[in-house]
């Protein structure tokens, strides 16, 4: 057929055709394009954002180093209000979790290391704040509520010994001494760190349970 | 024509054409897309690649790293093997994982980190501060662009921050420092009695069916190694060096005119002197004035008055005036060089003018003059021998070790035509296994050479070994008999095999005692009373001992028996019932322990600053084990594949 048509009429087809779905051609263009170039902005975006928020997480490393705890507070609140959506909001917490226990506050701590969790961007990293709550928890004498913690993120072979060690606390706390052997073992076998203190709790149990 | 063209440009074979050509402009580079003909990979971690290349870098910069730290210790066999692969692939894996998970959380690293750590880098400064030429030279010579370094710097620090971030929060409650100090420096009083294995062995022997039912289950005590005997060629330079013939007595001579340099002895002279101090701001007057004292005082000397005596009342060096002035004998290079230079060119016993130096006027004699000259032939003929000989051992001994590698490589099955031709003579080792043996069979080289494929196996000679490179040995040895690992017959090891079994009676006899003892003990009867009732009644039993309270490190316990009480049950404290067990120690012999009472280490009482010493250890200590958690749990959920590793490719 297309040889039928002359030139003249091969143009006619062409404005017509245009007229039609010229709209949406323009449209689609832009669209692709406002496509591209809008991701690439986001990325970059996120990219500075992230650096930024990098650059203050390192201030803030150092100044929770050297125990002042007002100066922590201060760079750690302002990287949560500034940069919440990053990864460095919860490393904020987990440093104000240290400078509050370096200064002797146990709740203070206990409440940091909750939002840690919370904001945790990786599971290991919130099993690992759990892993630190509980240890502020035990040493605050809230046993219930450490062993609560425990039970709550205790569900990764990873962790799994360092959650026995300290389950073994407790249960010592509580005067549970076979419960506490048996979870020193766990802990032992499983490759908890610091194996050689947990070896020496375990031999320092008394015989049998308290009364 | 051109309507000819077109119309057949419709036809079919046309379509063909443009379809054949299209082809392979439409699947241009589509191997980079589907990794087809790249690199080969070794393994995947959440689709990231780890190429064959990157490993056998990192393989290859792990073994130079092994051998800058190991130095000599460094053993290619050692680390070359498929176990240093696997573990370079392990952490490999790992630092993907972490760089991964990095990204995926949204970790980023600053610009001015990268600024930052460009600009500290020793290796891009020139007189301490970063310089551009240099920095863009370094990386020229490692073939890489700044902005290509400058990513892998990016990825390298962000590969920290994690690490940082887990180490730099971790913290250590003071309660968890006070009981780590309290188990540490625990005490613990305890007593125990040891029974002596020997007191237990039982009166009869053992049958021969008890004997050969020992022996048939415990062969493993009684295999001997794989074994081979050697039949040797060995090559010593020291001994070459004895058997030189007749020494050239005209060669030694001009050896001795050539190095006569050598076996000159430094020039010394025995000195005295008498002084007249010329204080440091005196003018030309003053100087003169003590100048015309001296003149005197030579002149008396020169009249005939001891020198000594002189000396002794003028001279105004404290240090030598009471010894008449003398000096003792001198070194050149050890006086005031004014001096130096006078009393070197002064003959001896020939008073000097006046000499002026720092410190003032001096009159010099010299009394003794020793060396200046060679050592006379004689003295040093037999030194010279004996290098002449090393050199000519030496020199013989890289010739003939060159001969006999070619003569042993051409008859690789005997070593007679290279002992015949070399006049050297065929050597028998002892018996020895893999472990090495004595001497020359203790050498590892020795040993590798003997239970090679080649010598063991094919029963070729070695290669020319040198067992110790400093000492010019050298040695080709082939395998004369092997004997394969076996098991001693019975009938030579039965004494072995009685000994043994009355040993291990004993002891399951004194087990069998101390498990009671420690019922009895357990029942509430005091350590006194059942000791005294064991086996060796007849002296009062075994003697009680009681080392009072004692720390875990103490030397003073056998390490048997300080273990066992300190990982017996903690008494409770004053319940009037310890704790007793029992155990074998290192000798054979069995304790019993019975543990009274444990003293907690005192936080209190601990230092300051050994306190933070204590807590920062186990601060990080904590944190090593949680960074170490965190990457075990992130790699137990990355998708990791992993190719099998094949045995080391031989190209370096």
């Amino acid at each position: 057929m297309a040889e039928l048509l002359t030139d003249e009429e091969k143009v006619e087809a062409i404005k017509k055709w245009w007229k039609a779905n010229g709209v949406s051609v323009v449209a689609g263009v832009v669209i692709g394009l406002g496509a591209v170039f809008g991701w690439r902005g986001w990325v970059s975006y996120q990219t500075g954002v992230a650096q930024q928020a990098s650059i203050a997480f390192e201030q803030l490393l150092a100044t929770a180093a050297t125990g002042q705890v007002e100066a922590t507070e201060l760079q750690a609140g302002s990287i949560v209000d500034d940069f919440g959506g990053t990864p460095y909001a919860m490393f904020a917490d987990l440093a104000l979790a240290r400078t509050r226990a370096d200064a002797g506050d146990l709740p203070g701590a206990a409440l940091a290391l909750e939002a840690a969790i919370g904001r945790a961007p990786e599971p290991a990293l919130a099993r690992l704040a759990a892993l630190r709550l509980a240890r502020v928890l035990i040493a605050d004498d809230q046993l219930e509520r450490a062993a609560d913690v425990i039970d709550q993120h205790d569900d990764d072979a990873a962790f799994a010994a360092d959650f026995a060690a300290l389950r073994g606390d407790i249960a010592l706390r509580q005067g549970r001494a076979d419960a506490a052997r048996t979870a020193y073992r766990a802990a032992i076998d499983g490759g908890a760190g610091n194996s050689r203190l947990i070896e020496l709790k375990l031999e320092n149990l008394p015989a049998t349970d308290a009364s | 024509m051109l309507s000819e063209i077109r119309e057949r440009a419709q036809g079919w074979v046309a379509w063909a054409i443009v379809i054949l050509i299209s082809i392979p402009f439409a699947l241009w580079g589509i191997q980079s897309y589907l990794g087809v003909g790249g690199d080969p990979v070794v393994a995947k971690v959440n689709g990231h690649e780890i190429t064959e290349r990157q490993f056998n870098q990192n393989v290859q910069r792990t073994r130079m790293e092994l051998r800058n730290r190991l130095g000599d210790a460094y053993d290619p066999d050692l680390f070359g093997g498929l176990r240093l692969r696997d573990q370079v692939l392990d952490s490999m894996i790992r630092d993907t994982v972490l760089l991964d998970a990095s990204r995926a959380m949204g970790l980023a690293t600053s610009d001015a980190a990268v600024r930052g750590a460009i600009l500290a880098e020793p290796a891009f400064q020139l007189n301490g501060a970063f310089d551009n030429d240099t920095y863009r030279r370094v990386l020229q010579l490692q073939g890489l662009t700044p902005s290509m370094y400058e990513e892998q710097l990016r990825q390298r620090l962000l590969a920290t921050q994690l690490s940082r971030a887990v180490s730099g929060t971790e913290f250590v409650l003071p309660g968890q420092v006070d009981e780590s100090i309290r188990l540490l420096d625990q005490q613990r009083r305890f007593e125990f009695v040891r029974l002596g294995r020997d007191a237990y062995v039982p009166q009869t022997a053992p049958d021969d069916a008890e004997i050969q039912a020992f022996y048939d289950a415990n062969q493993d005590l009684f295999q001997v190694p794989e074994q081979v005997r050697v039949s040797y060629l060995l090559l010593d330079a020291n001994s070459l060096a004895g058997s030189s013939e007749a020494v050239d007595e005209q060669l030694l001579r001009a050896r001795y005119e050539e190095q006569i340099e050598q076996f000159v002895q430094p020039e010394r002279r025995g000195l005295r002197h008498i002084l007249l101090t010329v204080p440091m701001d005196a003018d030309n007057e003053a100087a003169a004035a003590v100048k015309a004292r001296m003149e005197a005082l030579r002149e008396r000397i020169l009249a005939g008055e001891p020198f000594a005596d002189i000396a002794a009342e003028a001279s105004e060096d404290p240090g030598s005036a009471a010894a008449g002035g003398d000096l003792g004998m001198v070194d050149q290079g050890v006086l005031d060089p004014a001096i130096e230079q006078a009393a070197f060119a002064l003959e001896a016993n020939v008073l000097s003018e006046p000499v002026r130096s720092r410190f003032g006027y001096h009159l010099l004699e010299v009394t003794a003059v020793e060396g200046g000259a060679p050592l006379p032939f004689e003295e040093v003929r037999a030194q010279l021998l004996a290098e002449l000989s090393r050199g000519d051992a030496e020199a013989a001994y890289f010739d003939l070790a060159e001969r006999l590698a070619n003569l042993t490589y051409e008859s690789p099955d005997s070593l007679i035509p290279a002992a015949e031709a070399l006049d050297m003579s065929v050597q028998t080792s002892d018996w020895f296994d893999r472990a090495g043996g004595e001497g020359l069979f203790a050498s590892p080289r020795v040993v590798a050479a003997a239970f090679s494929e080649e010598v063991l196996a094919i029963g070729s000679n070695s290669d020319l070994i040198e067992p110790d490179p400093e000492a010019m040995q050298a040695i080709v040895l082939r395998v004369d008999e092997h004997r394969p690992a076996s098991v001693q017959p019975l009938s030579e090891v039965r004494e072995q095999v009685l000994t043994l079994i009355q040993e291990r009676r004993a002891t399951d006899a004194a087990r069998a005692a101390a498990m009671a003892m420690v019922e009895r003990l357990e029942a509430g009867e005091p350590l006194a009373e059942v000791a005294e009732a064991q086996v060796d009644a007849g002296q009062g039993g075994p003697a009680i001992l009681a080392p009072g309270p004692v720390g875990r490190n103490t030397a003073d316990v056998d390490p048997a028996v300080l273990d066992l009480a300190f990982s017996l049950p903690r008494p409770a404290p004053d319940s009037g019932s310890p704790q007793a067990a029992s155990t074998v120690t290192a000798d054979g012999d069995v304790v019993v322990v019975q543990l009274f009472e444990v003293i907690d280490g005192d936080p209190a009482a601990m230092a300051a600053d050994a306190r933070a010493a204590e807590s920062r250890v186990l601060a990080s200590a904590l944190a090593r084990s949680a960074y170490d958690r965190l990457l075990d749990d992130l790699e137990s959920r990355a998708q990791i594949e992993r190719e099998p590793l094949g045995a080391e490719d031989v190209a370096q």
